[in-house]
């Protein structure tokens, strides 16, 4: 069992009486005293309270109604406008016991209501547990604060395994390609990744090897996936290597790290301009796209096969695409497909239909995008979203 | 996900219904424990009315195939369509898992 966490002592805790009638308020004080609270400041009205809020600082306010000056559920509602005394609880203790009373000092703005005389028990017990409500609260929301800034950091990392701007404008110069990409993880992490690796050609032909990883499920766990596979694939030589050896050769790696369950889908190609072919492998991932300038649909690939990180022996088949100058080829994660449609899901079919009825725009990343746009207005994606077009120059 | 369970005499059936994704994480957890304390050495899974799965959803399959695996056990994938049935196939499932229509 959980113990609930003491109450953040009432010894240190700030008590703001806010009341016109002096008697009331010592009363009030004394009563406070006699439950532990030793941090207690006095209002006359609500003007007074509010100008003693700064300096003060209250961890919570009993409020008197019927004021002079400014009454009690005016003081509220100003209370309310300010931000960061949103949160702060308001315990109302009043004379006015009507229903219709209780309603419009909820409606300012407090947190509680009791009625005078004031009970000494029922007023402590209140007190305590708002005390405690408050603590609570504080404490999620640094948990909260801490969480998000932790998250945004990682996030700005993960952003950071895919290439630069300048590495990507290096690489799309070399190989004679331009790229258009976009990543979207459902949440601040996500299981996907894309990179490319260029070779100069020093033990062959030059080339440009280009590869997107989609990890099994999405958020924290799958966003760690992707950091190991990123180390993995920086560690490898892979000029000698073809797209079906970098697949196997990366599998093997992955099956000694990953627990049960945890897998990656992975394509992995190469565009060979002397043959006009994009040859690749594919670990399950989704069929890749291909057409040229003139076509009317795009091509499908087949990309079956078993997904790295379950079976340390597996071999993955080589296959190509045709990829004449002016070509493109379109590379997607399954979040693209997924998409609910009817009783379905959109499928690669689908998406198909999609990048035929826009296959005229000239300006890849405008095409990239309108085909996001397109997608998101299908229905909702909620898994992460990756895609990469890439155009052989002309 | 929802599912039902049928002891037979050879083995025990579970009809899988819905959706299998990222949330159904504890359901199937506790699915693997019921079909762990079933005697039937085959515990097949009937995937016939499994409308989708995602890549979270397939993970779990395979951890239950390793759970039944680990307690002598077989587990079998049994009358997948649509989009459950596509996906299987393109990740080539049956190299190491039994899949039967």
């Amino acid at each position: 069992m959980n113990e609930l966490p003491e109450v953040p002592g009432l010894e240190t805790a700030r008590v703001l009486v806010v009341d016109d009638n002096r008697v009331n308020r010592h009363l009030l004080q004394a009563l406070l005293e006699r439950g532990g609270v030793t941090r207690i400041e006095m209002a006359e009205d609500g003007n007074d309270a509010l100008a003693r809020l700064g300096t003060f600082r209250p961890d919570l306010i009993l409020l008197d109604l019927m004021m002079p000056n400014l009454d009690g559920f005016e003081m509220c509602r100003r209370l309310r406008a300010i931000p960061l005394w949103k949160d702060l609880p308001v315990l109302v203790q009043s004379s006015l016991n009507r229903a219709e009373d209780r309603a419009k000092a909820f409606a300012a703005g407090a947190t509680d209501y009791v009625t005078k005389p004031i009970n000494a028990v029922e007023l402590l017990a209140r007190v305590r547990i708002h005390l405690q409500n408050r603590a609570l609260l504080h404490d999620l929301q640094c948990f909260r604060d801490r969480t998000e800034s932790e998250l945004s950091l990682a996030r700005k990392m993960q952003e950071r395994l895919m290439p630069s701007p300048e590495r990507l404008a290096e690489a799309e110069a070399a190989a004679g390609v331009d790229i258009a990409a976009h990543f979207a993880p459902s949440s601040e992490l996500g299981g996907d990744f894309w990179d490319l690796r260029h070779d100069a050609g020093e033990r062959g032909p030059s080339r440009t090897m280009l590869y997107m990883v989609d990890f099994s499920g999405h958020g924290v766990g799958a966003a760690l996936n992707t950091f190991r596979l990123h180390a993995i694939c920086q560690q490898m030589d892979v000029s000698g290597l073809t797209p079906a050896e970098f697949l196997a050769t990366v599998n093997r790696r992955l099956c000694a790290l990953l627990p049960n369950g945890q897998f990656a889908t992975m394509l992995a190609g190469v565009v060979e301009p002397a043959e006009n072919r994009f040859v690749y492998a594919s670990a399950g991932s989704t069929r890749p796209m291909v057409w040229a300038p003139g076509d009317s649909a795009p091509l499908l690939g087949d990309s079956a096969g078993l997904p790295l990180g379950l079976l340390a022996s597996a071999e993955y088949e080589e296959r190509s695409l045709p990829l004449p100058p002016g070509g493109r080829l379109f590379l997607y994660s399954d979040g693209a497909i997924e998409i609910p449609v009817g009783n379905d899901v959109l499928d690669e079919p689908g998406l198909a239909a999609l990048v035929a009825e826009r296959m005229g725009e000239t300006d890849g990343g405008r095409l990239l995008d309108g085909l996001l746009e397109r997608l998101r207005a299908i229905g909702p994606i909620d898994d992460d979203l990756t895609a990469l077009l890439l155009t052989r120059k002309g | 996900m929802d599912y039902g369970i049928e002891d037979k005499e050879q083995e025990t059936l579970v009809r899988l219904r819905g959706r299998l994704t990222f949330n159904d994480h504890a359901k199937l957890r506790a699915l693997i424990r019921e079909m762990l304390q079933n005697k039937a050495k085959r515990q097949v899974l009937d995937l016939s009315t499994l409308e989708f799965v995602d890549s979270a959803g397939i993970g779990m399959l395979l951890i239950a195939r390793e759970e039944m695996a680990n307690a002598d056990k077989q587990l079998v994938l049994r009358s997948a369509a649509g989009q459950v049935k596509r996906v299987l196939t393109v990740a080539q499932l049956n190299k190491i898992v039994t899949i039967e229509d």
